[in-house]
């Protein structure tokens, strides 16, 4: 208890003195990391906690977004609602649509359940284009952030702590709702329906509630987006973010309470450094999300925390010496797949195919080298490598095992 | 003869053309405990559906102390004072054993929808909560996954979940289905301590358990009560030696 007081207190610390020690560039992904963090939080309330998938938590993200635009159109950051306030907006629309969406969606449980949360977030997508009054069509809607309580709110900085202020303080009010009466309910929801209705609770309205306070706080998460960007665009109702946050917090773990948000943080932190660096990084995050599934399905923290009560971290030098070989054999095997990816991906451009006049056909460059399409090395090098990293990963992981013989 | 506190009159379901139902007639009075018993098929599940809400009567008025229940939802039949267990095993698997009798017994206390006050410092609720601990003697296993109880270890913690509204009437549906001939002797001595002073109602098959058990028993055939009597009574029926008892001898 007392360690995990200190780790969070530390990490806040970390948080505060953060923007000190970036680029403007890396303030700017921390701000959407925090976002993230707190989007997939409020997601993984229904998700992790009340066992509802939702397919269409976009919109909710997206409603908060355009309701945090139109507010600081309509107030210019000052009155009832200076700058700093404008997510409760969001928050505020999140959680009245939430109450109106979740009323028809738990009404069903399952396949089923998931299905009606992604037709109804489908519909706003779908029906956002032709609204333009209210989502400003193809340009989507802007507006300017205006200083308020002796903040310019000018630089990333100021609206990087703004975020992380909003996000923190919604990050412990998700946490204390799990200690409430209600927020060990929504546990019984995930567990077993059919057993609560029989205890006399009314399961439809616990429900919606869950439902609401989660779409409450994705709107909370769309405003500070709103804010940040300074605009709304309907493509934010997209398919695409309720995937990602679903994606986002099974990486993370749904089960444990920050598993979601270091998740989200973590992938989008990937998204920002490797975007940049490839054309393929949507297939990384796919390939990442799918090993993650296979081999942790518990998710990055959640396995992590697992392992912490079953005291399965005992260092000794056999068990170290057997890690240290799996981290190598890790970065050997992902190496080689990430040489394999980019190669093929440049082979198959079609900025390739332009080259091409005649033969022979000509090589292309990765990692400084020279590669050229029909040579065994290009191939064989990182399947190789790949093979090596593999065999390497076996070997570790069964001397990692204690059930299987290894060192524990 | 008391006041019955649950009674039915010509209830009746069908599904489509079949009637499982055909007009049941059913007294169960305070503090007895009452078996139903049957061959297979005989509809004793969907009289307890028909009962607990999960099912509606096409006709017929059930009554639990002179309210009409019949066709309410089930948490509303549960809040005027039944409770049910089911025949497979229903509990919150993945939660301790002290949080799932927590969450039952905090229904009791009309906390469902409560964002101000922490679960863990409602002192009534634990209490309430350690005494069933107590009661179905699980105790020692209050921090363990229910999951991952043994077999009898989680009927009789559905059972403790069943106490936890103090309700009128309680329904057990097959309790010691599937259990040892060691379990079974364990777990009709915790009904017998804990229905003590409560009103029963309990399908069972073992005929040894309902005899040892109940006060009275009916007699379930093709959804039909064709007697209700004393074990001594139904014992000594032709009707239901013939119909059903008579089949088990042969």
């Amino acid at each position: 208890m007392r360690t995990k007081v200190i780790l969070l207190a530390l990490a806040v610390a970390a948080l505060v003195a953060a923007p000190a020690f970036l680029s403007p560039g890396l303030v700017n992904a921390s701000i959407q990391m925090l976002i993230a963090a707190l989007f997939a939080s409020a997601f993984s309330l229904l998700c992790g906690q009340a066992g509802m998938l939702s397919f269409g938590h976009s919109a909710y993200f997206g409603i908060g977004a355009f309701a945090t635009i139109h507010a600081m159109n309509a107030f210019n950051g000052a009155g009832l609602l200076p700058t700093p306030l404008l997510p409760l907006v969001g928050g505020l629309l999140g959680l009245v649509s939430g109450i109106a969406a979740g009323w028809f969606a738990t009404k069903r449980t399952g396949v089923y359940f998931s299905m009606i949360t992604l037709a109804l977030a489908e519909l706003l997508h779908a029906l956002a284009p032709h609204l333009k009054e209210i989502f400003g069509g193809e340009a989507g809607v802007s507006a300017m952030r205006m200083p308020a309580w002796g903040f310019s709110f000018g630089s990333n900085v100021e609206v990087y702590y703004l975020t992380l202020g909003w996000v923190l303080l919604c990050l412990l009010l998700l946490y204390l709702y799990t200690l409430t009466p209600v927020g060990r309910l929504t546990l019984g929801l995930r567990e077993n329906t059919h057993r609560l209705r029989f205890l006399g609770y009314n399961v439809h309205r616990l429900s919606v509630l869950v439902f609401a306070i989660s779409a409450m706080f994705s709107g909370v998460a769309g405003g500070l987006q709103a804010l940040n960007i300074e605009a709304a665009n309907y493509v934010v109702l997209d398919m695409q973010l309720s995937a990602s946050v679903v994606l986002n917090s099974y990486i993370g773990g749904v089960k444990v309470f920050l598993g979601p948000a270091i998740g989200a943080a973590l992938m989008s932190f990937f998204g920002y450094a490797v975007s940049d660096l490839t054309r393929s990084w949507l297939l990384y995050q796919g390939v990442l999300f799918v090993l993650v599934m296979m081999f942790l399905p518990d998710g990055l923290v959640g396995e992590f925390a697992k392992r912490i009560r079953e005291g399965r971290f005992g260092l000794g030098w056999e068990r170290l010496s057997a890690g240290l070989l799996f981290a190598v054999a890790l970065v050997l095997a992902i190496v080689g797949f990430v040489c394999m990816v980019e190669l093929a991906q440049r082979f198959f451009s079609t900025d390739y195919r332009s080259m091409i006049v005649g033969t022979p056909w000509p090589p292309v460059t990765l990692f400084g080298r020279e590669w050229l399409p029909f040579s065994p090395v290009t191939w064989g090098l990182p399947l190789g490598l790949m093979a090596v990293g593999l065999g390497l990963l076996n070997f570790a992981s069964h001397r990692l095992d204690p059930e299987r013989g290894g060192v524990s | 003869m008391s006041t019955p506190v649950l009674s039915l009159h010509g209830v009746r379901k069908s599904f489509g053309p079949i009637e499982i139902i055909r007009g049941i007639e059913l007294d169960v009075v305070p503090g007895e405990r009452h078996a139903v018993i049957g061959p297979n098929g005989a509809g004793k599940s969907t009289l307890f559906h028909l009962i607990s809400g999960q099912l509606t009567p096409t006709a017929g008025d059930i009554l639990l102390d002179g309210l009409p229940i019949g066709g309410m939802a089930p948490h509303l039949v549960n809040r005027q004072g039944l409770a049910r267990s089911f025949q497979i095993t229903n509990i919150f698997p993945g939660l301790s054993v002290f949080e799932n009798l927590r969450l039952a017994v905090m229904r009791r206390f009309g906390l469902d929808f409560v964002f101000w006050r922490r679960a863990s410092r409602l002192k009534a609720v634990t209490h309430l909560a350690d005494e069933l601990l107590a009661q179905v003697r699980l105790e020692k296993r209050a921090s363990v996954l229910a999951s991952e109880l043994s077999y009898s270890e989680q009927r009789s913690l559905e059972i403790g979940m069943t106490l936890a509204s103090d309700p009128k009437v309680i329904l057990l549906d097959e309790p010691m289905a599937g259990m040892s001939h060691e379990e079974t002797e364990y777990t009709v001595g915790l009904i017998r301590d804990i229905t003590r002073g409560r009103t029963l109602l309990i399908v069972e098959h073992d005929m040894d358990v309902v005899f040892s058990l109940s006060d009275r028993i009916s007699v379930l055939v093709y959804g039909q009560i064709i007697a209700t009597g004393t074990p001594a009574e139904i014992r000594g029926n032709l009707a239901v030696r013939e119909a059903y008892l008579g089949e088990e001898a042969s």
